[in-house]
């Protein structure tokens, strides 16, 4: 039988110490122990994007993370994303049809905050690149470039130069 | 009962471009997929699924140490749950009883052999594991030529050959046309076999529970009242006793609309279990269980007259169906949709076709957003093309002479079908200014000769039956004659308004458009009704959502309820202000008069609290309403799209310079939504046309079952597409609207094909198979240098 690990962590600002199988992978973890089933699991392989959450700040798949590599680490899923970036985010995807059946949605975000919070003026090709590694199966991602290219420049002029 | 235009005023109505009600949930991670769901005490099924494409069982060994009631074969299923097996009308159609769990063969890479269960999914795999299966192996049938060789090896060993069914038809004098004709072409083409991918994968979880008696099975399905039905009828218990729930789904698109042998296998073991169990398909599941797409070869011949007047065409269609046929659609779905569109958009007289859909050691073809129709748009759409450019006519101006033209409309096809409405025509002019055609065409020219690259303009046009009732679906030999919606429309006490429907929404954002429609009789808020639907105990009976029904259907079945409520609200509104109801009318959320008004909230609890100050009023503040549309010949969408691609000489890789589409879906509900729609289908449809390929190697083993492998389109292969819309009302349907959400899928691979073409004409190549990776395309132009008669045509080397 698989033997048992114990870490702390934080997740979602919370000190959090959790016990699993040593295989277990973040992706289950947040998902199975912690209730946190915002962050949706599509392929298992590391390459649709959708369990995209922060690491220690950097944008990860949770489903190629073993929990047991996350021992003191600070983990933001998309149910704790707050602030204004967010807010505009989830404002423009919302008017420019960056979601149909919402699976990608929560790896979308994570990925699009990492780009927003650069506060660096991206060019429509620059955004494709980014945004990649996550795949959308529903919406073409016309509405998901036009969304970040939105955000993007209203966060800048926001702050102003 | 088309009301198109009869509220003008209605701000959130018919036509408002209204956000996304399923937006807010989805945007904090707060839907619930199945996946998500908890249930005290749940346990995980992990399956056993055969590793062979064609073998006979000779036995399977359980560990000594599994806790009994932990696995399950196809012999312990076979006295509790009745084998799926999918009927057809049409004539010579042979069934292949779909087994749960396979019993004595296994057919297919994938097939479900044995049903695991522990406390976790991972430790029900590790038990999975250590179940031996032996069996024998069998030459398998794979691509059509081996499948249909004399000495082919039998799928099914009780039949005669590999064919499900061969249907045929000889209309008008093709031979007497073919002798008349100036110009005749025959090309063959391949459009490869396809995984649907929703990226949530299927998922049932199934709970027998003890106090109501009642099993209740969640699954991700486009059509929970169907799977009721066909859990009830497999099981041998009454639908009453059946509870199907499907909660929000990552997409669909076809896969998730036909009856799994998983649900069903879920559904018999739960009703033995004081525990609830949950299987959630993992990717490589997905990729080899699910139902797969397209597979489909044609050839075609065509005759046309100098000035470009198609005169006849032949059309010989072949499609793998894989192993089994799925319940309801059954394995000819596909060719006997394929033959009835290839005639297209055009004014034909001449058809001879005939189609045979072939069984083989692959996955069960199921429907996939489209349903045939992008191979037989890519048919047809080709060869149209090498007509024009033998008579040295344009792309598109060959299609606008040879278009079905308003005036012709309705117009009964030479497939029998009947295209309702529109100017096919105008949809290729317009798109053709969209895309910038001329200034394309220039900047094709001024290529020089030396360059690596060349650039093509390419056109496909297409016209798609949607919504259909059901005398459409008897005539394609269904045993399920689907045509009826039902919505339930409900005012309570508080004035709120609540509408259940028997469809599924599962991201076309049904929740929203409907909530559209009810705004657009009562003028509320579409944020303000609640939306139910996806579980068959709240909900009435529907057949669910596929074929670009549900805004047709469950809007009509929403409207027809509305306007019935509408019409007793109004009645009570009469009462309470004291003046004639047909005087009243609604705005913001009130029933107003010429004296006075009263708010729905005011109204709701007089008439339900105290119904003595209302009399004359009949009890009841709620309506249902079943909807089948007087014709049911189907609303026609249809559209014309352009590509412009550059084509890397040295490579073969393709990209997409431009994309344009003009599109007339009748009345648009919601703009958000429809271009969304259409997006995400020329999406799809790219796929079809450059990336996604299930690769099958020639024993029969799928061999790009990842995403590492199985390429989707990413951020960087959608272009900004170009939308332009045209709206000419179905005079079929409650406000004219037509079917919206398969259109997008079917056209892109044709119009990319003759863009590439166009760009290799210089060299004689030609892309006549999808998709049109770097190689293929490069051993096109190789091999159209190698024998420069006519070029080679790239086709593929199934027959």
């Amino acid at each position: 039988m698989p033997h048992d690990l114990t870490i702390a962590l934080r997740v979602n600002g919370r000190k959090t110490e959790a016990t699993f199988p040593a295989r277990t992978t973040l992706a289950d973890l947040l998902r199975d122990r912690l209730g946190l089933t915002g962050t949706h699991l599509g392929c298992e392989q590391g390459v649709c994007g959708a369990c995209t959450v922060f690491v220690d700040d950097l944008p990860v798949r949770a489903c190629l993370t073993l929990a047991a590599a996350c021992e003191g680490a600070e983990v933001v899923t998309v149910e704790a994303l707050e602030g204004p970036d967010v807010e505009a985010l989830r404002a423009d995807f919302s008017r420019e049809g960056a979601l149909q059946c919402g699976f990608c949605t929560p790896g979308m975000l994570i990925t699009a905050c990492d780009l927003v919070r650069r506060r660096e003026p991206l060019a429509r090709e620059e955004i494709q690149e980014a945004m990649a590694g996550n795949i959308c199966r529903c919406t073409g991602y016309n509405g998901i470039v036009r969304a970040i290219e939105k955000t993007v420049d209203a966060r800048i002029c926001a702050e102003g130069p | 009962m088309n009301a198109a235009g009869s509220n003008p005023a209605r701000r959130n109505g018919i036509g408002a471009r209204t956000p996304r009600r399923e937006d807010a949930r989805h945007l904090s991670g707060r839907g619930r997929f199945v996946a998500d769901m908890k249930l005290p005490g749940l346990r995980e099924v992990a399956f056993v699924r055969s590793q062979v494409p064609h073998g006979r069982i000779r036995g399977i060994t359980v560990p000594a140490d599994a806790e009994p009631g932990s696995v399950w074969t196809g012999t312990d299923l076979a006295p509790i749950a009745e084998p799926l097996t999918a009927t057809s009308t049409l004539e010579g159609f042979r069934a292949a009883p779909l087994p749960h769990l396979a019993v004595e063969k296994v057919r297919y890479v994938g097939e479900p052999i044995a049903m695991v269960i522990a406390s976790a999914r991972a430790e029900a795999e590790d038990l999975a594991a250590r179940i031996i299966v032996d069996i024998e192996p069998l030459p398998a049938a794979v691509d059509f030529t081996g499948a249909l060789a004399q000495d082919a090896p039998l799928v099914h060993d009780d039949w005669p050959d590999n064919v499900y069914a061969t249907t045929s038809g000889d209309i008008g004098d093709v031979d007497a046309v073919a002798h008349d004709a100036a110009v005749t072409v025959t090309r063959e083409y391949t459009m490869n076999r396809q995984a649907v991918v929703p990226l949530e994968t299927r998922g049932v979880m199934a709970q027998h529970d003890q106090t109501s008696g009642q099993l209740v099975v969640h699954s991700s399905t486009q059509t929970p009242h169907m799977i009721r039905d066909m859990i009830a009828i497999l099981l041998g218990v009454e639908a009453r006793q059946v509870r199907v729930i499907a909660p929000d789904m990552g997409g669909g698109f076809g896969t998730k609309c036909s009856v799994y042998p998983e649900e069903i296998a879920l559904a018999a073991v739960a009703m033995r279990l004081p525990y609830p169990i949950r299987w959630v398909e993992d990717r490589w599941e997905a990729m080899v269980s699910s139902t797969q797409a397209r597979d489909h070869h044609y050839r075609i011949t065509a005759h046309a007259a100098a000035d470009g007047t198609l005169l006849g065409v032949e059309a010989d269609i072949l499609v793998n169906a894989g192993a089994y046929s799925v319940h309801p659609w059954t394995a000819t779905m596909d060719a006997t949709m394929s033959a009835a569109m290839i005639p297209g958009p055009y004014r034909l007289s001449n058809y001879r076709f005939r189609t045979r859909s072939v069984a083989t050691n692959k996955t069960p073809l199921g429907p996939y957003r489209g349903v045939a129709r992008p191979g037989a748009c890519l048919a047809i759409e080709r060869t149209l093309d090498e007509l024009a450019h033998a008579l040295g006519i344009e792309p598109n101006e060959m299609r606008i002479r040879n278009m079905v033209r308003p005036e012709d409309m309705p117009y009964t096809s030479v497939a029998k079908k009947v295209y309702d409405s529109g100017d096919y025509p105008e949809a290729v002019r317009r798109v053709s200014a969209l895309i910038g055609h001329d200034a394309w065409r220039k900047q094709q020219q001024d290529v020089s000769d030396g360059a690596r690259h060349r650039i093509g303009i390419g056109y496909g046009s297409f016209t798609e039956q949607t919504a259909h009732g059901c005398i459409e679906w008897a005539s394609r030999g269904l045993a399920i004659t689907i045509g009826t919606e039902g919505a339930r429309l409900e005012m309570d006490s508080s004035g709120g308004l609540t509408l259940s429907v028997g469809i599924k929404s599962h991201g076309q954002g049904a929740e929203t458009t409907l909530a559209q429609v009810v705004s657009e009789v009562f003028d509320v808020d579409p944020a303000l009704v609640t939306v139910v639907h996806g579980d068959t105990a709240l909900t009435p009976r529907g057949d669910g959502t596929f074929a670009s029904r549900s805004m047709v259907m469950a809007g009509g079945a929403t409207y027809g309820a509305a306007q019935q409520l509408a019409g007793k609200v109004l009645r009570i509104g009469g009462v309470l202000l004291g003046e004639d109801p047909k005087k009243l009318r609604f705005k913001d959320g009130a029933v107003v008069g010429r004296t006075g008004s009263v708010t729905y909230r005011e109204l709701a609890k007089e008439f339900l609290f105290t119904p003595d100050h209302v009399p004359g009023v009949e009890a009841g503040l709620e309506v249902s309403f079943y909807y089948r549309p007087d014709t049911q010949t189907g609303a026609f969408t249809y559209a014309s799209h352009a590509a412009v691609v550059s084509v890397d000489l040295d490579t073969g890789a393709v990209s997409l310079l431009d994309y344009a589409v003009v599109e007339d879906c009748g009345t648009v509900v919601n703009p958000l939504i429809v271009d969304g729609q259409i997006t995400g289908g020329i999406a799809q449809g790219i796929g079809t046309a450059l990336l996604e390929e299930l690769v099958y190697d020639p024993d029969g083993q799928p061999k790009s079952t990842s995403f590492l492998d199985y390429l989707l389109p990413g951020a960087t292969e959608v272009p900004m597409i170009k939308i332009g819309h045209m709206q000419t009302p179905s005079p079929h349907t409650v406000f004219g609207v037509k079917g919206a959400g398969e259109g997008g899928a079917i056209a892109p691979p044709a119009a990319i094909a003759n863009a590439v073409t166009d760009a290799l004409r210089a060299f004689g190549a030609e892309a006549n198979e999808t998709p049109m990776t770097p190689v293929r395309i490069w051993t096109a132009l190789q091999d159209a240098q190698a024998s420069p008669v006519r070029g080679a045509a790239m086709t593929g080397t199934d027959r």
